[in-house]
Order: structure tokens, then sequence, then C-alpha cells
């Protein structure tokens, strides 16, 4: 029977788990962020750089291509910690540039338009509205992250054998484990930002700013106390030190990854405590 | 059966201000299909027993629970059973009418193809069947209450929060808001939650009301029982001399109060019928000029609730509670 004459009936049949609620909002936004020109261009854009990795991979791993080159190259044209240090300096870049375009429209809309108390009037509490935020933000991170380093690992393994695997596993480790670590600060930034400011493209330019001001201000209190302490505070810099630890490479002078760790957990807990202060379905004025 | 709402000593503090002053009541039964009138003036806390019911405040003492389950340990358990339609603009600007109540369903729990199915359904209801391809933000102010009162029955809940929800509306909107509503209870024996300043909707709507004041219920009543019971008030004025006519009223069975200048306050048992009132007034040769049935309305109701009317003489609650300052029954 046509919808339009069959009449309202409440809904009797089963209804789905909580997880499955959970996963509604990322879907949605996912189909949203998709038909959105400017994702499609930064995610086209991002793709560039593990390409070339690619075929970085494949030239090192056929020494045909370089037989009679000089030693400098055949150093040069080796899958090792450095490489993937490289890809995920990059790619951070670009994951960065894509919390800027998506994390905006998740939450400054639903505060504008006030629709949290239909969400939470839902069996949704503000935990689950957060984890399925933080969800959008994963996958779409990920495409430019994580999917990217471990198809080249992948790629690397199918190349040069299991016995490449068994000596370098701990680079699967490292590019996993350190892009998860990136992409939860750079989502709880873009959702905080999102959370306080309504304007879309303002709140994009702060997850920029948020970057560029803390590397700023690191520079500064190193270059003013004359230590170098400072590069904790600048995300960017810990995070690096973080992912030379996870890849097995030489720490870079200053503070260690287990400090750089610290402050990026205490980063995210700020960021995670005013988010959730924001997220109330009512405004209670005291 | 477990009531629909049933509120016991519930204290509510916003920062260091006590909202809610320990108040219980206990309303509607589950299955039923009744409709409560949360009424009161500004300010007496309705908008914070709702969103408490709703979970969005914690009780400071006190509990609420609703169809049964503790509105705050067991708020995934109530959240399941009610949709609420708040009273301000509240839904997603640049989303479709379907594709909003349908993400609306899913969150509620409902599969994918039937949120999208019942998304059509309530929509057409409502009455936004044309419309339902457009953005919400492009809707007018009494489409946007269809909406927002589409998002809180797609999943077919059994209880239904409506806060003000006849807002903006044009007389024909409203019309058919009240009588969504009535259905809604009527037809698909959803309990409804209705909290408005309109005291003729409540009326035209409400089989319960409950009255706030200064964050104590102060009135508690069926208004169904209140209806049946004022019709045994008449209203009468008579011309002639009626000085005997008390005890002629007595001697029917009926008791009256004189008010002067002929007009009569008259309570009629149950066993008396109107037209015996003929007879005496025959019998005492008077002449009636006006006969009514005195209906005590929602509006006096309200107003006596909260202090602006004097209580008719001689009335005594019969289906009304009056509730005392700390909101004991």
């Amino acid at each position: 029977m046509a919808v339009y004459k069959r009449g309202y009936q409440r809904y009797q049949g089963p209804r789905t788990s909580h997880l499955t609620r959970i996963m509604v909002m990322p879907r949605f936004s996912w189909q949203r962020l998709m038909g959105m020109k400017i994702t499609i261009v930064v995610l086209a854009v991002s793709m560039v750089w593990p390409l070339l990795c690619a075929a970085f991979i494949y030239v090192a791993n056929h020494a045909e291509l370089w037989q009679g080159m000089g030693g400098e190259l055949v150093n040069f044209l080796n899958i090792n910690g450095r490489f993937f240090e490289v890809f995920m300096n990059t790619q951070a870049v670009f994951a960065m540039i894509l919390a800027a375009v998506a994390g905006p429209g998740l939450i400054a809309p639903d505060l504008a338009n006030n629709a949290l108390p239909l969400y939470f009037s839902r069996p949704l509490t503000r935990g689950d509205y957060i984890i399925s935020r933080l969800l959008v933000l994963l996958g779409m991170l990920s495409l430019v992250t994580m999917i990217p380093a471990m198809l080249l690992f992948v790629m690397q393994v199918g190349l040069a054998g299991w016995g490449w695997l068994a000596d370098h596993w701990i680079y699967a480790w490292g590019v996993f484990g350190g892009f998860a670590l990136w992409i939860a600060i750079v989502s709880l930034v873009a959702m905080a930002c999102s959370a306080y400011v309504k304007w879309r493209v303002i709140a994009g330019a702060l997850v920029l700013a948020f970057f560029t001001i803390l590397a700023g201000a690191a520079s500064i209190m190193n270059a003013v106390f004359r230590v170098d302490w400072g590069r904790a505070v600048n995300p960017a810099l810990a995070m690096n030190q973080i992912w030379r630890s996870m890849l097995g490479m030489e720490p870079l002078e200053g503070p260690g990854a287990w400090v750089c760790s610290a402050v990026l957990v205490g980063m995210g807990t700020v960021l995670l405590a005013a988010l959730t202060r924001k997220l109330r379905p009512v405004e209670v004025v005291k | 059966m477990p009531a629909v709402i049933d509120i016991d000593q519930l204290t509510v503090k916003l920062g260091r201000r006590e909202i809610l002053h320990s108040i219980s009541c206990r309303l509607g039964a589950s299955g039923e299909g009744k409709a409560i009138g949360l009424l009161g003036p500004n300010g007496a806390g309705k908008s914070t027993l709702i969103q408490t019911l709703l979970g969005f405040h914690l009780p400071s003492a006190g509990r609420a629970s609703i169809l049964g389950f503790d509105c705050h340990k067991q708020s995934r358990e109530v959240k399941a059973r009610i949709g609420y339609m708040p009273e301000t603009d509240s839904f997603i600007a640049n989303m479709t009418a379907v594709a909003f109540l349908r993400l609306m369903g899913e969150i509620s729990g409902l599969p994918a193809e039937a949120a999208l199915e019942k998304a059509h359904e309530t929509l057409f209801h409502v009455g936004l069947g044309e419309a339902r391809y457009r953005a919400i933000g492009t809707y007018s102010l009494g489409m946007k209450q269809m909406a927002k009162l589409a998002q809180a029955i797609i999943h077919g809940p059994e209880l239904v929060i409506l806060d003000e929800p006849t807002n903006g509306l044009d007389p024909a909107a409203r019309k058919r808001m009240l009588k969504l509503i009535r259905e809604m209870k009527e037809s698909h024996r959803m309990n409804v939650i209705l909290c408005s300043h309109l005291l003729r909707d409540v009326e035209e709507t409400c089989d319960e009301v409950v009255i706030l004041k200064d964050g104590v219920v102060v009135h508690q009543s069926d208004l169904e029982a209140e209806r049946k019971m004022n019709r045994r008030f008449v209203e009468l004025e008579v011309q002639g001399d009626d000085s005997s006519l008390a005890q002629a009223l007595a001697a029917a069975g009926a008791s009256g109060v004189c008010e002067g200048g002929g007009r009569w306050r008259i309570v009629l048992p149950a066993d008396v019928e109107i037209g015996q009132l003929w007879q005496v007034a025959a019998s005492e040769r008077l002449l009636i000029r006006k006969l009514s049935h005195r209906r005590d309305s929602l509006e006096e109701i309200f107003l006596k609730a909260v202090g602006h009317l004097r209580a008719t003489p001689g009335e005594s609650g019969g289906a009304t509670t009056e509730v005392t300052a700390n909101g004991r029954l």
C-alpha cells in the first residue's frame, strides 16, 4: 500500500543494538562530507604523497632499476623507519587540513540549531555523542593516514617477503599506533573548536591556528628560557618524538617520548573536558 | 500497571537555586492512552520538571520514574520509551525532513529500512507529506512545529512529552495539532504530557491536569471527573419572593446559597435532576429568568490554584486534589 494511504501506525518491530545506534550519526555525517567538494579535493590531493611513496617502495624493491647508481642513492632507496617517519609527517599535515574542513560541521550545526535535546532525549548519552562524532573524524582521517600507511606496509611486505616483515613488524605498530594518537588529538581539537565557534570557516581556521600558535609558543619558550622542553608544547613536534620512539628510531633532542606523551594526554584531557562542558542538552544559567 | 509518571519527594537544584521543592505526584497509568496537562505560571518549574524527567537534570533529592523506570538510574530504558517535542526550534537546518526523521528514527533504535518507511509515514500523518524533501530550515513556523511532533512520534513511543506544541500556530494549524494529540492517545494508545500556557489546549486534550506554582504542585485533578462533577453545580436567577426557596430546595434534596438579587448557586446531589428545580420554582411561584450549569472551567481551576481567584463557597474537592505546600497529596 502506498505510504500516503497507509496512515500512521506505532512502530512495534525489533530495535537495533546500542552500538548500531552510535554508528548512525557517523554514517549520516560521512554521507554528507563525501557530498562536499572541498572534502573530495583535500582527499584527492592527500593521496598524491602515498602514491609517490608506493612508487618509491616499488623502485626500492627492484634492484635492476637502479643498478650502477652511486652508493648514496642505494642508501636512500631503503624502506626503514625514516621512510615511514617522513610519510607520517606529510600525511599528518593533510589529516590536520581535513580535520579543519570536516570537523567544524560536526557539532556547530547541532548547537546552532539546538539539536542536542533531540539527541539526548533518545537513548544516547553525552559520551555516546562524543564517540559518534569522533568516529566521523576517525573514519575520514584514516583515509589519509592509517589506511594508505598500512597499504604501503603491506606492499613492502609483498615485495620484500616475510623475512622483512619478521625484522620490521615494529613499523606496522608504529605507523598504526602513531597515526591513531595523532587522529585522536586532531579530532579533539577540531571538535572543541566546532563546539565553541558557530561559524564553520572560523572554526576551521581555529583548528589550524591551534597547531601553529602552539608551535610558535613552543619556539618562544625555548628561545626566552634557553631550554628545549618547549618542544613538548608543540603538538606536532611532541607527536614526532613519540613516532620516532614507536618506529624504533633515535630520539631527537629535547623531552623524551614519555614526557611528550604525558603533555599530549594532558592536552587531550583539557580538550575533552572543554568539549563535555559545552555539550549539554539545556543551558543552565547560574 | 505502573504509573506513567511517579514523582516522590523530588527536589531539583540548578546551581544554588532550588527550582522544584520536594514535589510528589502520581499521574496516569501505563498503556491507557491518557493525556496529562502540565500547567503553571512562568517560572513555576514546568520545564525543569520535564527536563528532569528526560534526565537532563539530576535530582538533588527524591526520585522520579516514568513507566516504572527510574529517570536517573534507568535513563536508557526511559528514553527508549519516550518521544520529546521541545518548545524551542530544534532540528538540523540543512537536512530534508525525511533525512532528519530517518536519522532520529535510527537513533531511537529503528532499523534503517523501517526508519525510512516510518519517516515518510509520519510526515504524511502530520501533514508534511508534500514538503518532505524540503530542507527543514526553509519551513514555516507551523511546519517546523509539525516536524518536531513527527520526530517525537516516529519511533512509536509509549509516552510523548510535548512542550508548548501549539506555540506560534495559526488557528487551523492549532486545530490540526490538537487533533493529532487526541489521535495519539485515543487511536494509538500513547500517553501524552502536554505542557502549555494555553489552558484551552489542555482542556480540549487532557484527561488529567497538574498545576505547578513556585516549584510546588498546588493542584492535581482528573478533568473528566471534574467535568462530571461540575454538572451538579447550577446557577439560577429567579424573579419573585425567594425567601423560602432555600427550604424548598432542601426539601427536594438540594442545597442552595442566595447571592442576592434573585441569584442562587445550587448544588444538586447525584439523585436530583435539573428538571426538579423547575417544579420547585413553580411551587414557590418564582419565575426562572436564567438557569445554567455552572461549569468550572480549567481557567477557574488554574486561577484558584495559583491564588488569583477565591474558591466557590460550599465547593468541596471530589476529583480535585489540593496539595499541601510540601507537595504531599
